[in-house]
């Protein structure tokens, strides 16, 4: 079979780390490759090199059989690589027809739109895709989005495609959409190149896999040869168990009631629409559902970030409705926010001042005016051990450390109690999103610990997987309401996507 | 991505230095100076005068303790100004207006020296410790204006600021050709010479050393706030990111009020020195643009209150070595002030190459 791309001894060297070291690398037409590894593996850096955002400091590059040059993805392009970031590259407020046209350069004066809207709809049906090119990309749905980044590159003729981790912003059966269309193209005689580190995917999309572990290539094979445990073992290095982690901690009182809460989103309209739920000590109430459906806006209206327009929150049965974000973090409420790296941490600054970011003001570490920084760092000393951060010191600067570490840092400054003790009710915003398995692992069992203790938890996810592990409920949550609440005994990953998709179908 | 910029002569590259050792900041600084001074001597050539003799009358400002004292005289209300700015810039709040600030602590100064000639008003012994209350009360509120705009309606900062300092210097204007004018003063428009009383030669009977500590003090105070204090923490926060501040239970608003108060206290102050320490009386056109040259001296300084003072003392050595040339070779007022924006700007494109790296990528033959 034709090798479409040919990437030979590839290093690339960034200050302090090699992040690819001596990487070999084949794809072949007609076929989907998924590229595996943790956060780090030097995934992305390989297919930054293959799409000439970065050059590499050895190794050759060979595309269709012969030696390439790239210098810059517009050499990337011509060649006719295409790739669909993680995050999406798009003008939220220009049409579809306009963000697939962008850049093309194929009119001169005159833009033909008509031909081009043609095209488009050709070649979008033939995937399957009923999408409208006259829609604006915010009006569009994540799924959606990703499907106008796809058209993009194959309206430019690409036939080697790079997907960065596709998945990630996918409901369940958007990503069956996906890698039915990606096989089709497959099947046209394209070459796929999948990046993830979720081993169900591999195993349902792919022909082949290559592991990397640590900027080095560990193994390429043929997909249908090897199995999860097998991959996990050659990504991370050591066996995992797969299952549930059983942890019964004793239900008790109510430590949070929500009554029909009603709160506005960013744009203005209402993002959560009359939401009842209640979370008992000890339970972890996981919340499924694709992002953006309102998830984010609960948990802040819970942490006192957002102001509900309607409805109550009762803490132990008290009423904290519209207490600001320093009430809640007196009354013992812990919010693990979405996007770490960036809402919950502030980057320029000091290990020390993260780790005391919510607890400065607090006795013994302030008396209210004056800062005690031999407190704080000698806590902030403990808590590193504890939580086991990997920082050269206290004094650090925090966007030196790596997406898993600064995850532990937020931890340990939400969960070790520094401001009111063990925190009575933890919110917890898709805390493993873009952690790797030890990471995630790690959070996991911090929750869990946090559930023996007596805390109440809402754990919001986008990952049935790990959704099923943890929780004892499951809430769905679309369109700002929830669908139905399951029992651990009774949810499984259908029903869950079921009651999703139902309300999809409901609000359409 | 780095940001490109493509030329017919290749591809040009800014990125940011991930660090550089000390030796390679001091070596640039020198280079961009030696640099400076190349083309101030082009300059100083193409005008028909001696760049050596230019040069040793510059030098001779930080050597001549006259003119040395002279500087550190000038530099204080830079170095207040600065300081202020420093407390607004680390909360992310772009106050370009410490001229304005600067010019309401000079009307609050004289204001109160007025009082007590015209009235009566006061104590001889409380007018020093007035004026520093009030100039400081006055350069706040008048920078709390923007400050509350931003906190309550979320309006920028840039422009307010800016456009309040011609209100201040207008306010200036009409003060000093109407009701605050000298009666003895032949019509012109200034304000009686201030008494011995109101002037700040405190220290060792002169304005230098007073300043000199008034400097060193308001240093201390802005380092102290910001690393010791529980509002200078929240200071910083809310200006890395005001949501992160929310989410840390911080609230946005009053810090706002407050970090601005703060910075156009200080500038306030700054203004009080030029009426007391500098000049001796409010005219217009007190400040030639102290509070401009503070926002350079305060990005030079990598907002580091005591960098800040050091600094200042070099600016205020620039200024007063614009006068020295002047007096001493004839040089006209314009080409002195041409020769302290070459220094300025020599100095900006150093610390630029300092912290970013250009390259150009020349396209190869027969490639692309």
């Amino acid at each position: 079979m034709e090798k479409l791309v040919e990437l030979r001894g590839i290093v690339k060297r960034f200050p302090g780390v090699v992040a690819n070291d001596r990487v070999d690398f084949e794809l072949r037409r007609g076929e989907v490759h998924a590229l595996l590894g943790e956060n780090g593996a030097g995934k992305t850096t390989l297919m930054n090199i293959l799409y000439g955002l970065y050059k590499p400091d050895e190794g050759e590059i060979y595309v269709r059989g012969r030696r390439v040059e790239l210098k810059s993805p517009k050499d990337a392009i011509s060649l006719g690589i295409g790739m669909v970031h993680q995050n999406f590259r798009l003008v939220e407020s220009h049409t579809v027809l306009e963000n697939i046209i962008l850049g093309l350069g194929e009119d001169k004066l005159r833009i033909d739109f008509e031909k081009h809207r043609r095209r488009i709809m050709e070649l979008a049906e033939r995937y399957g895709w009923r999408i409208d090119p006259m829609a604006r990309i915010w009006q569009l749905s994540a799924g959606e989005k990703q499907q106008v980044e796809l058209l993009k590159i194959l309206y430019r003729g690409a036939e080697i495609l790079i997907l960065d981790e596709p998945t990630s912003v996918l409901t369940v059966q958007e990503t069956r959409r996906l890698f039915e269309a990606l096989r089709r193209m497959a099947r046209e005689g394209k070459g796929i190149i999948f990046i993830t580190h979720k081993l169900n995917e591999v195993m349902e999309v792919s022909d082949r896999v290559t592991v990397m572990r640590k900027g080095r290539v560990v193994i390429t094979k043929e997909t249908r040869e090897t199995t999860k445990a097998e991959l996990a073992n050659y990504m991370i290095g050591r066996p995992i168990v797969f299952g549930q982690k059983k942890v019964s901690a004793k239900l008790g009182s109510i430590v949070l009631k929500v009554i029909d809460l009603k709160v506005l989103g960013d744009r203005g309209y209402p993002a959560i629409n009359g939401v009842s739920l209640e979370v008992r000590r000890g339970e972890i109430l996981g919340i499924a559902g694709v992002s953006g459906n309102g998830q984010v806006e609960l948990a802040e209206a819970i942490a006192g970030l957002r102001r509900p327009l309607a409805g109550r929150i009762l803490l132990n049965g008290v009423d904290v409705t519209g207490m600001d974000a320093g009430k809640m973090i007196e009354l013992g409420v812990a919010y693990i926010p979405p996007e770490g790296n960036k809402l919950g941490i502030v980057p320029g600054f000091r290990v020390v001042d993260n780790l005391f970011l919510k607890a400065y003001r607090y006795p013994p570490y302030s008396n209210n005016l004056l800062l005690n920084w031999g407190k704080m760092l000698e806590k902030a000393q403990e808590l590193i051990e504890e939580f086991g951060i990997v920082t050269p010191s206290a004094l650090s600067r925090t966007s030196s450390l790596s997406g898993g570490n600064i995850q532990r840092l937020i931890l340990a400054r939400e969960l070790s109690g520094i401001v009111g003790g063990i925190p009575r009710l933890i919110v917890a915003a898709y805390p493993t999103k873009g952690l790797d398995i030890g990471a995630t692992e790690f959070v996991h069992d911090l929750l869990l610990r946090y559930k023996e203790m007596g805390s109440g938890i809402i754990f919001i996810s986008e990952d049935l997987e790990e959704l099923l592990l943890l929780s004892d409920r499951i809430a769905v949550i679309s369109g700002g309401r929830i669908r139905g609440v399951l029992a651990r005994e009774e949810a499984d990953a259908e029903k869950i996507g079921l009651l999703m998709s139902e309300a999809v179908i409901q609000a359409g | 991505m780095p940001p490109k910029i493509e030329t017919r002569f290749g591809r040009i590259r800014v990125e940011r230095r991930v660090g550089y050792g000390r030796l390679y900041s001091i070596s640039m600084t020198l280079l961009s100076l030696a640099l400076a001074f190349l083309v101030v001597a082009l300059i100083l050539t193409s005008l028909g005068l001696d760049p050596i003799k230019a040069f040793q009358v510059i030098f001779g400002v930080f050597t001549k303790p006259s003119l040395l004292l002279e500087s550190i005289k000038q530099s204080i209300p830079i170095c207040l100004a600065a300081l202020g700015l420093s407390i607004a810039f680390k909360m992310n709040f772009w106050n370009i207006g410490a001229e304005g600030q600067i010019y309401m602590g000079m009307i609050a100064s004289t204001g109160i020296v007025l009082l007590h000639e015209y009235y009566g008003f006061f104590y001889e012994w409380m007018i020093m410790p007035l004026m520093f209350l009030t100039s400081f009360l006055l350069g706040g509120a008048w920078c709390l204006i923007p400050g509350a705009l931003k906190a309550r309606l979320g309006v920028n900062e840039i422009l307010p600021t800016l456009m309040l300092n011609y209100v201040a210097i207008l306010i200036v204007d009409f003060l000093v050709h109407g009701p605050w004018r000298d009666p003895k003063g032949y019509g012109f428009p200034l304000s009686i010479p201030f008494p011995e009383y109101a002037k700040l030669n405190i220290v060792l009977g002169d304005p230098a050393y007073t300043g000199l500590l008034l400097s060193i003090l308001g240093a201390a105070a802005a380092f102290f706030l910001l690393e010791y204090t529980r509002p200078g923490f929240e200071i910083k926060v809310v200006g890395q990111s005001p949501a992160v501040a929310r989410y840390a239970g911080i609230h946005v608003r009053s810090t706002i009020l407050l970090g601005s108060f703060l910075a156009g206290g200080l500038a306030g102050i700054g203004g009080l020195s030029i009426v007391s320490g500098i000049i001796g009386r409010l005219r217009p056109g007190a400040s030639p643009g102290y509070g401009y040259t503070a926002i350079i001296v305060a990005a030079l300084a990598g907002l580091n209150p005591w960098v800040i003072v050091a600094v200042s003392i070099f600016f205020g050595g620039l200024i007063t070595a614009g006068g020295a040339l002047q007096m001493s070779m004839g040089i006209p007022k314009a080409a002195a002030q041409m020769i302290q924006a070459v220094i300025f700007l020599m100095i900006l494109v150093g610390e630029f190459i300092k912290r970013y790296k250009v390259t150009i990528e020349r396209p190869r033959v027969g490639e692309e």
